[in-house]
């Protein structure tokens, strides 16, 4: 007889893997078939969506999987694995993760719609340092202040949206998610 | 939203509106040239003749042209083609393309001077 511990993170990897699935979907169908965004080099970032469910259901060592996760995917399926484009994405990925992680420690304070906005800010500024870099020059850092300022209702729209969709996951889900 | 997403929102704003200035003042140093730079050096030009430009990057090649005073470019190897989508490099508003490591830039001296040269014509 399995004891309820197993049950319950067999669940979570369940839980974890269909958000993961679902944020690889969104990052591919994005990159693929939304028409870019006025200010270059910004996206709507639909793929946090699932990272910011993943973090609100699950906590932030799943989210930490499902983003680094969707990363891979989406750059193996984009065919930029290893390349200078996919680094720049695991770089917004980690920089964003990091930053929601520390502001979901923070129960009460922050809600999905404050992580997804510092999250996708924080995106944008590990982008534009890891650019600069890449390119040996401070030019891309040009982008700051129109990138930022595009991060704020990418951000606002991820979180929102991430709400709504963790109110309508079942509790029974959530409880064994935890 | 709660009070601390009001903060986060507050944070970030400001800080996109403080960076402003910065990025002014980057823009307004430059010399009066456009300059195009990859990874195997750089190239600097004015926006008074049209021309051509291929720059062999990490990846591929990008291509700039300047036409008509203005400095653009017009295709890259790179998967995501932000740089082509951005199209025209402006003063404080470079056009990158860092798959390839390439930056194309516009001071706003140049910027001043092409304008007129277009006038001229």
């Amino acid at each position: 007889m399995r004891s309820r511990g197993s049950q319950t993170s067999a669940r979570s990897v369940a839980l974890a893997s269909m958000l993961l699935a679902f944020g690889a979907c969104l990052g591919y169908a994005e990159s693929v078939l939304l028409p870019p965004l006025p200010v270059p080099g910004v996206r709507l970032g639909l793929a946090n969506l699932a990272v910011v469910v993943t973090l609100a259901t699950l906590g932030s060592t799943y989210a930490l999987v499902v983003s680094l996760g969707r990363v891979l995917i989406v750059s193996f399926a984009a065919g930029s694995l290893g390349g200078p484009a996919f680094a720049m994405s695991l770089a917004g990925a980690l920089a964003a993760w990091s930053v929601m992680s520390l502001l979901a420690r923070k129960e009460g304070i922050f809600s999905p719609v404050g992580w997804s906005v510092a999250g996708s800010a924080a995106h944008v500024i590990a982008q534009l340092l890891l650019a600069a870099w890449l390119v040996g020059s401070q030019a891309p850092l040009a982008m700051t202040p129109l990138s930022l300022l595009a991060s704020v209702p990418t951000g606002l729209v991820i979180g929102y949206s991430a709400r709504l969709l963790v109110s309508r996951i079942p509790q029974t889900t959530l409880a064994f998610g935890r | 939203m709660t009070r601390g997403d009001g903060i986060v929102l507050a944070c970030v704003l400001a800080v996109a509106l403080l960076s402003v200035p910065a990025v002014l003042a980057v823009a307004d140093a430059g010399s009066a040239a456009a300059l195009i730079s990859g990874p195997a050096g750089q190239t600097e030009t004015t926006l008074s003749d049209n021309a051509r430009y291929t720059v062999e990057g990490r990846e591929g090649t990008v291509v700039f042209e300047v036409r008509d005073g203005h400095l653009l470019c017009t295709s890259s190897s790179c998967a995501d083609q932000v740089c082509v989508r951005q199209r025209e490099a402006l003063p404080g508003r470079p056009v990158v393309c860092a798959p390839n490591g390439v930056v194309a830039r516009v001071s706003g001296a140049a910027a001043k001077e092409a304008s007129l040269d277009a006038v001229s014509r």
